[in-house]
């Protein structure tokens, strides 16, 4: 409840922020990836690790303002294990408020949410996210690499086990084609969600987006 | 201090004692021409010899001495002492072989007997400035030669030792004849420092032909002054840097690097799946199209503003190079000349 309730102010922060700003710009970013789950959580143990995977959607809209942003992402897919025995939906909910101090650093924070729901039992995770991303341009203004690194500075999920370390990182590169309104990138993140009684969850995605719209 | 004063007193001293003694010369030329002139032959006599007795170099000048001879050649002559007058003007001839008494102070006995001796004598004198700066090629350094009577007379340079160096002039002299040095030796380059002799001599040497003359010329080379060379311009790169293009090469595998490697340092100990070197190549081929991207080429804008400027670099520099040759080639000499003396007579 506390995390919907930070979400709800940002949320509704975020128009007159952007009022404030002048002219503020609008972005848009949809992904399309692939997502690989590995658990071997106490919970799951109980079977061995757990391994799914499977498509994923998102997408992501970022208002920014004079070097700051605030934006609201969404990620969505079913996975399921190899023999196809187990089933999961992914649903992930990110929140967050960045600042951009120098042209090729971002950091970042805010509440990210991350649900497994099956057709008996949600598993939600809620972290609160630090992220600090580096920009290193390898064909100026055109092609950019990028990697960037978090970790939850808290972190609940509904196990009884509880929420331990939780941290991940992503690393890619932006395309952005001259004279076109949109680009494109490729990213591969890596996710660490461990609990407190030993065993973790890890999560890999790759994933492809277009953007639209201001970085 | 004491020693500047003793010899700031010397100096003093012996100058004083010369002017003393030129003004004490001149004194008896003049008391020797009012004798003259009051018909005081014997009187005047005594009193010009005293005159021209005195030492020759801190006593009468030559004007004042061809003035001494002349009155006492006429004095000798009212003496009736010819052989004495024709001695007295046949000295002042080589003295000066250009003088002629004033015809409106000396009667015409005197002067037709000075004309007598005159062209008996065949004297020969050459006249020099005592300093003379020139730039060789473009300014030249003169001489007068002068003589008596008509006489054929070689006027040639040569160096202290009697080497000859140049040959200024070769002919009749009929009074006076102007001669110059463009400052060149004979093979056509600058004199160099040292002694040098100027020297007019007859060209058939006879036992009572003219003597020849010569003076001392101290030569001395001042380097010119030569322009600096115009600063080289401040030229655009003629090419990108390579730089960008290294750095390019760098973020993409550095980036590269970071994905494959962060399931390692993000996820330890979990197996991770191949997608991160998936994305992990893509990036750095990225890198490597950056690297091509950025590679090194000609910035033909610059490399064209660059060529012009260099063009008009090196024709300034060519000017100034062409300019210092010429002022190379055009050796400034300073000549200083010393006192006019008689030639050694050359064994033939």
């Amino acid at each position: 409840m506390k995390t919907i309730g930070v979400i709800g102010i940002l949320a509704s922060a975020l128009p007159a922020v952007a009022g404030a700003q002048g002219r503020p710009t609008l972005a848009f970013r949809g992904d399309a990836g692939f997502v690989w789950v590995r658990s071997d959580t106490a919970a799951a143990a109980a079977g061995g690790a757990v391994r799914l995977r499977g498509p994923v959607l998102g997408g992501e809209g970022r208002v920014v303002f004079n070097g700051f942003a605030v934006g609201v992402g969404l990620l969505s897919g079913t996975l399921q294990a190899a023999d196809q025995t187990v089933k999961r939906d992914l649903i992930e909910g990110r929140l967050v408020v960045a600042a951009q101090p120098v042209p090729w650093l971002e950091m970042s924070v805010g509440p990210f949410v991350r649900a497994y729901v099956t057709d008996s039992v949600t598993e939600r995770w809620v972290f609160w996210q630090a992220r600090a991303r580096v920009e290193a341009p390898i064909v100026t203004a055109s092609l950019t690499s990028y990697v960037e690194l978090w970790r939850a500075l808290s972190s609940q999920v509904n196990l009884v086990a509880g929420a331990g370390r939780v941290q991940g990182g992503e690393a890619g590169v932006v395309y952005r084609p001259p004279q076109r309104p949109f680009w494109l990138r490729l990213a591969y993140r890596v996710d660490d969600a461990a609990v407190r009684v030993g065993g973790s969850q890890t999560l890999e995605e790759i994933s492809v987006s277009v953007v639209v719209g201001a970085r | 201090m004491t020693r500047a004063f003793i010899v700031l007193t010397m100096s003093l001293l012996l100058g004083g004692a010369q002017v003393l003694r030129a003004q004490s010369a001149r004194e008896l030329l003049g008391q020797g021409v009012q004798k003259y002139q009051a018909l005081e032959y014997d009187a005047a006599a005594a009193l010009l010899e005293e005159s021209l007795g005195r030492d020759s170099a801190a006593g009468l000048a030559d004007s004042l001495r061809a003035r001494a001879l002349t009155y006492l050649g006429a004095t000798e002559l009212f003496r009736g002492q010819r052989d004495s007058a024709v001695a007295t003007f046949r000295h002042l001839v080589l003295l000066n072989p250009r003088y002629r008494p004033d015809e409106l102070i000396f009667p015409p006995q005197v002067t037709n007997l000075f004309q007598e001796v005159r062209r008996a004598t065949r004297a020969i004198a050459v006249a020099v400035p005592p300093v003379t700066e020139l730039r060789t090629r473009i300014e030249r350094f003169t001489a007068r030669v002068l003589t008596s009577s008509l006489a054929d007379v070689t006027v040639t340079l040569a160096r202290e030792d009697g080497t000859l160096m140049r040959q200024l002039y070769s002919g009749p002299v009929a009074d006076s004849l102007l001669v110059s040095w463009d400052g060149l030796t004979a093979a056509g380059t600058a004199a160099t420092d040292g002694r040098y002799l100027l020297q007019v001599t007859p060209r058939t040497p006879t036992a009572d032909g003219p003597r020849a003359r010569q003076v001392l010329l101290e030569v001395k080379q001042e380097p010119p002054d030569t322009l600096a060379w115009p600063p080289e311009p401040p030229f655009l790169p003629e090419r990108t840097s390579s730089g960008p293009a290294f750095r390019s090469l760098a973020a993409g595998l550095v980036t590269g690097a970071a994905a494959v490697a962060l399931p390692s340092i993000m996820a330890q100990g979990k197996d991770a799946t191949g997608a991160r070197f998936a994305v992990g190549a893509a990036v750095g081929i990225a890198g490597f199209v950056g690297f091509f991207a950025h590679k090194p080429r000609p910035l033909e804008a610059n490399v064209r503003k660059n060529a012009s400027q260099r063009d008009a670099w090196m024709k300034k520099l060519d000017g100034v190079k062409t300019e210092n040759a010429t002022r190379l080639r055009t050796m400034r000499l300073v000549v200083r000349a010393g006192p006019e003396t008689f030639a050694e007579r050359r064994s033939e």
